[in-house]
């Protein structure tokens, strides 16, 4: 007879099916999004508010970024509620609508079809959007235990809704005027929404977990942890203040420093989550996961330009803010995070009670080191290119970063698929 | 690293950590004896009952269930006969001098 008891519980993990899916959608996103920039390296010097910016953008925040965030979260829910899943039937349906929904959002804004098509794409993404939040709702209720981490991950489920519901709102707005304004003047709340409430929340709440547990650290600061809660969406709250009621643009300095605090000491939080880790020795995922912490400064320095030459509208300026965000931290922080959490869900799926009977491949086994080596130091060097051409406005230098960033995008693939099919080793 | 052992038998105590080195923490890559994971085996003879108490490097490990799963199956392997508990828990947490030497160079130190 066997018992496991005591006084502390297993985190219960989510089935590598409900996963899995999201993992593979968003690895595809991120090819096409690499193509399309590549395509359209030109739109740097046009007004964000084109096709071709706009589909990019919304490949890159939705395929890409929301889908792998969607199942990391999925599978991670209990690591940072202390619960469990609360319904793997929600969570296929949040994969059903917003995969179906994206494409429509994406070809709409690609043809400029603002009607029929972006308007059920929009509402497709934004059930999707309701499924998940009603999971992420239910489990932590459930759970029980509501930490720093449980808010972090239930307040960005809820900015996650603001953003799509604002971005449904404003896509009926095309055809049929609803709001007081015409669409446009929204898209940087549509945009902040998202980047800071959703993106930044949620990243920053999985991050401060997850980085210290694969580092083997047991550095823990929830004082400083509830600071960062508190300045993230007081700086998001205070934007939209200011934007709403058209306050001159030197107030948005105010939102944009609370931004810039909670990113510092959430930086500070992880170097010392470094300084005191037990294992020396740091893989490559966590060294591109640690890069990604630093890249979240990078747009800080960009919005300072965008603030200090905004009656000038400097178009390359403005893009490169979007371009730093979602080719630069977020993808920085998926190439890494992907190449620690996916592996393990394979290993699960793979190797599950049978690493007693000796030593199984390790997780990070499951891939090739060296491709990943590759990806990451092309993806650096393209992501380097294409900003300095953007700023110098040089179609070579932006063409040859945006053929870098499309390798990067097919080496990622072709390494998560090796992942994907791996086959248990005899032991 | 120090287990806490109840047997008058030690051979049963060898036997026991043998197949526990063959247990393997698939992050770290290292088994869960040198890893310091295990706290106790208390083996009680004449009920041919066995209580391992054993700790995670974190309570948050999304292997935990893996781990633990793992090492039951090693002690029913080496014990087939024998009632086997596999006993979970953060008190005292784990920490870095649970670690053994071998283990300890392992992870770069």
């Amino acid at each position: 007879m066997l018992a496991l008891g005591g006084p502390g519980n297993l985190q219960q993990t989510t089935s590598y099916k409900v996963v899995l899916p999201f993992y593979v959608y968003a690895g595809i996103s991120f090819i096409v999004g690499t193509i399309m920039l590549l395509l359209h390296t030109d739109v740097i010097q046009s007004h964000y508010f084109n096709p071709f910016t706009l589909a990019i953008t919304h490949v890159m925040a939705l395929g890409w970024g929301l889908m792998i965030i969607f199942g990391a979260s999925h599978q991670l829910v209990p690591v940072l509620i202390e619960g469990k899943l609360d319904s793997n039937s929600l969570a296929y349906a949040t994969f059903l609508f917003a995969g179906i929904g994206i494409p429509f959002i994406v070809a709409g804004f690609y043809g400029f079809n603002l009607g029929w098509m972006i308007q059920t794409g929009a509402v497709l993404v934004n059930i999707g959007v309701l499924c998940y939040l009603a999971n992420i709702l239910t489990s932590a209720f459930k759970s029980g235990k509501h930490d720093v981490h449980s808010w972090f991950v239930v307040t960005a489920a809820l900015w996650l809704f603001a953003t799509t519901f604002l971005g449904l709102l404003l896509v009926l707005n095309f055809t049929k005027p609803l709001l007081p304004s015409d669409s446009v003047a929204y898209l940087t709340i549509h945009a902040h929404l998202g980047i800071v409430g959703w993106f930044l929340l949620l990243v920053i709440g999985v991050a401060s977990r997850l980085i210290p547990m694969f580092l083997i650290s047991k550095y823990t600061n929830n004082k400083s942890l509830w600071w960062i809660y508190v300045l993230i969406n007081s700086s998001l709250i205070s934007f939209l203040f200011f934007k709403l009621f058209n306050l001159d643009s030197y107030f948005y300095y105010i939102s944009m420093i609370m931004a810039l605090a909670a990113i510092l000491l959430f930086t500070r939080h992880i170097k010392r989550a470094h300084k005191v880790r037990i294992r020396k020795n740091v893989d490559e995922q966590m060294k591109i996961s640690l890069l990604s912490v630093l890249q979240m400064l990078l747009p800080f320095v960009v919005l300072i330009a965008v603030l200090f030459l905004l009656p000038t509208e400097k178009n390359n300026i403005i893009l490169l803010y979007g371009f730093c965000i979602f080719f630069g931290w977020l993808t920085a922080i998926i190439l890494g995070m992907t190449f620690k959490t996916l592996p393990f869900i394979i290993w699960n799926r793979t190797y599950h009670k049978k690493a007693h009977a000796g030593k199984t491949p390790a997780p990070k086994e499951l891939f090739n080191p060296r491709i990943y080596n590759a990806m990451a130091i092309i993806y650096v060097v393209g992501f380097v290119i294409f900003i300095v051409g953007i700023v110098l406005i040089n179609n070579v230098l932006l063409k040859t970063g945006a053929i870098a960033l499309l390798i990067t995008a097919l080496l990622y693939v072709f390494n998560t698929t090796i992942a994907l099919t791996h086959k248990p080793k005899k032991i | 690293m120090s287990i806490n052992v109840t047997t008058n038998n030690q051979d049963k105590c060898t036997e026991a950590l043998s197949g526990l080195y063959n247990v393997y923490d698939p992050e770290v890559g290292l088994n869960v004896v040198d890893l310091g994971l295990i706290y106790q085996l208390d083996f009680n003879d004449d009920e041919k009952q066995l209580d391992a108490t054993m700790t995670l490097t974190t309570q948050f490990c999304p292997m935990g269930e893996s781990i633990t799963g793992d090492v039951t199956q090693s002690l029913t392997t080496t014990f087939p006969e024998w009632k086997i508990n596999v006993n979970l828990t953060f008190d005292p947490p784990w920490d870095y001098s649970k670690i053994s030497p071998a283990g300890k160079e392992f992870l770069g130190h």
